[in-house]
């Protein structure tokens, strides 16, 4: 008797999910419907909830602000923005980009916090052919797609920037010390593929500090004080930059041996924690909230009015994805559909941005200037150009 | 050997500012556990308390800090007694299900400091007149960290005298050897209980207070203090003051000299002394002379 209710019961359950998850009948007769005159559902996939949500809070005011200062349209369209929550994992990344893509059926979608979310959901874009316009994460391993586009960098250029910068700057030998994960190791080799033909030489062998869990970080700064270095190049973000370059201070380093690093030791909440001890903290980035150029005069000004804070390379990335929606968007014209933004992208040219003017490459990555920036009176200061890179 | 000791002379005196911290911190898990028979894994999460405390009241001066830790020790005194009520009924159902609950504890608890810190790390500052550096022997150290090595060793020669030497700490030491016995002399025995766990768990807030600017406050602070706790506790011997403080001193040196010495093995330093200690002493190197 039981086999002969498990078919039932099963589908009763399944209905069950697909009406409490709202992927039943409701989307059935909606089709496509950013293929005609009324608003696009652009989606917008970021954290709302665990360790990166201030990211994802950035990443979600820059897209909105330039939509809203340019008059809820992008392409000349009406908007609708669609947020899913990324969560902390690639897992929750997942499902949230397939509610975005096979739910919601955005046109395209923008955000993106994490390097695992984007190896996750790398096919599912690829797949249904729905660009996503990234504004944060950009793994080096990421190649080869059609779909996937970022504002933001490769993973491995901030290190890159530097690199020649160091070696010319130093005087002696550097020291090399980052968390001990994917983005650390990246940031090592970016660095030194321009830090040792510039005639750079590294103090000692380079360090991996355990990660996560390193605090306590005295164990190597005496390490760093005893090798005899010039400089120190290391690369720390979120908790772990707070604690390093507080210690730094703490242990009487700062002022005596210069520390260089990719821009995030110093960006957006963290350098309030670190408050005096990120003083003279000189690093790479794309942007900073004082560059001087009329995108940026417009973008900055407009983001401490809304959220009281300098804008940070992410809100100034994920305003840069709205901005090559809007072009992409107005440029497929009559017919708008996920496919045609894609071939638009492609072909957007130069974008005005506040990073300075830059264009996407083959690979679907930002070609784009580069600034050495300083800490100074607790903000990221422009104190050089270090090029461009990208091409 | 001069040479040597003027090397890592700074990696010296931190693992015993950093040993003295996770003394502090794993004396109260050691006790609750070792003598009381109760697991307690939200002692991580305590720590935490005291150091949301201290970032909440520090306002850069030496009252700031006494009022913190005013507030801390009673935050752990309430949470200690609050986690009584809830462990007691779980008593007689072994350590499974005290974990269960204690770890469900932590999650909550963590979600709501989240809720009300926010998610990122919130490092605070010293006291003004012990921020800077002093010069140890040539080498600069930060004040703050000798002055914690100071007040931390102060308290635990008090715990010491009051576990070891104290009428009090007798009649702790024979609840646990008898309770039908002490509760024969007309003690009550449930009295005992609450008091050895709110002492243990204001213990562990005080730490969070004092260990703030060493170990600040922010998401994942409870778990990592709680797995460096239960290695103290395992390395040390459960349930004695002495045992705590050895294993304490121990796991510090490790995670500052043994991590400068050998950097390429420090995610597997501390993992490694602990099963050596417990290969070469299985009940931890001073074990408490009451219950083993």
């Amino acid at each position: 008797m039981a086999g002969r209710f498990r078919p039932l019961a099963l589908i009763t359950v399944t209905t069950g999910l697909l009406l409490a998850t709202g992927c039943g009948g409701a989307s059935l007769g909606t089709g496509d419907d950013n293929n005609r005159s009324g608003p696009v559902k652009i989606g917008l996939l970021v954290p709302r909830s665990g360790t990166y949500k201030a990211l994802g809070d950035e990443m979600k005011q820059g897209f909105e602000l330039y939509v809203r200062e340019y008059g809820g349209r992008l392409g000349g369209r009406e908007v609708q923005i669609v947020v899913a929550d990324e969560g902390e994992t690639a897992d929750s990344g997942k499902a949230a980009a397939e509610k975005l893509v096979k739910q919601d059926r955005v046109l395209a979608v923008g955000g993106v916090v994490s390097s695992a979310t984007v190896n996750g959901v790398k096919d599912l874009f690829e797949s249904s052919k729905i660009p996503l316009v990234g504004s944060n994460a950009s793994p080096t391993t990421l190649t080869g797609t059609k779909y996937i586009w970022r504002t933001s960098y490769v993973n491995d250029e901030p290190g890159k920037a530097l690199g020649a910068h160091v070696a010319e700057r130093a005087g002696g030998p550097v020291f090399l010390i980052a968390a001990g994960y994917q983005a650390g190791k990246d940031e090592i080799e970016g660095f030194k593929s321009t830090f040792l033909p510039a005639g750079g030489t590294i103090a000692g062998e380079e360090v991996y500090t355990p990660f996560p869990g390193t605090k306590n970080f005295q164990p190597y700064l005496s390490r760093i004080q005893n090798s005899g270095a010039r400089a120190v190049f290391c690369f720390y973000a979120g908790g772990a930059a707070v604690d390093f370059v507080k210690q730094y201070r703490d242990f009487g380093l700062a002022g005596k041996i210069p520390l260089y690093a990719p821009g995030f030791l110093t960006e957006g909440g963290v350098l309030g924690g670190q408050g005096d001890a990120a003083e003279g903290i000189r690093t790479a980035l794309n942007y900073s909230a004082d560059l001087d150029n009329p995108a940026n005069r417009r973008f900055a000004p407009a983001y401490r009015a809304a959220h009281g804070t300098d804008p940070t390379t992410y809100a100034m990335a994920s305003w840069d994805a709205a901005q090559v929606l809007d072009k992409a968007i107005g440029a497929a014209g009559g017919t708008v559909t996920s496919e045609t933004v894609n071939a638009a992208l492609a072909t957007v040219g130069d974008i005005d941005s506040p990073r300075g003017t830059w264009r996407f490459n083959s690979g679907g990555t930002p070609i784009q200037p580069w600034y050495l920036r300083e800490v100074r009176q607790g903000a990221n200061t422009v104190a050089g150009d270090l090029g461009r890179l990208g091409g | 050997m001069a040479g040597w000791l003027d090397g890592h002379l700074v990696g010296v005196v931190d693992g015993i500012a950093f040993g003295l911290l996770l003394f502090t911190i794993a004396v109260g898990l050691s006790l609750v556990f070792g003598m009381m028979d109760v697991l307690n894994l939200a002692h991580g999460t305590l720590y935490l308390a005291g150091a949301y405390t201290a970032y909440a009241l520090s306002d850069g001066t030496l009252p700031g800090l006494l009022l913190a830790l005013a507030a801390g020790a009673l935050v752990g005194a309430l949470g200690g007694a609050v986690l009584t009520l809830l462990t007691q009924p779980l008593a007689r159902r072994g350590h499974l299900d005290q974990a269960v609950l204690t770890l469900g504890i932590t999650f909550i608890v963590a979600d709501l400091f989240a809720a009300a810190f926010g998610g990122e790390v919130l490092p605070t500052d010293p006291p003004t007149p012990l921020r800077g550096t002093v010069d140890l022997l040539g080498h600069t150290y930060p004040t703050y960290r000798l002055v914690f090595i100071a007040v931390a060793a102060c308290l635990a020669v008090l715990v010491h005298l009051l576990f070891e030497r104290s009428s009090l700490g007798a009649l702790v030491r024979a609840t646990v050897a008898d309770r039908d016995m002490v509760r024969a002399q007309g003690v009550d025995i449930r009295k005992v209980l609450y008091g050895v766990f709110a002492l243990g768990a204001a213990l562990a807030t005080v730490g969070g207070v004092l260990g703030a600017p060493i170990l600040g406050p922010g998401p994942g602070v409870d778990e990592s203090v709680l797995v460096l706790s239960l290695v103290v506790v395992v390395v040390g011997g459960l349930g004695s003051v002495r045992g705590a403080l050895a294993g304490a001193l121990l796991v510090g040196q490790v995670q500052t000299l043994g991590v400068a010495l050998l950097p390429q093995y420090a995610p597997f330093l501390l993992f490694g002394t602990m099963l050596l200690v417990l290969v070469v002493r299985p009940h931890g190197l001073v074990p408490s002379a009451v219950r083993t």
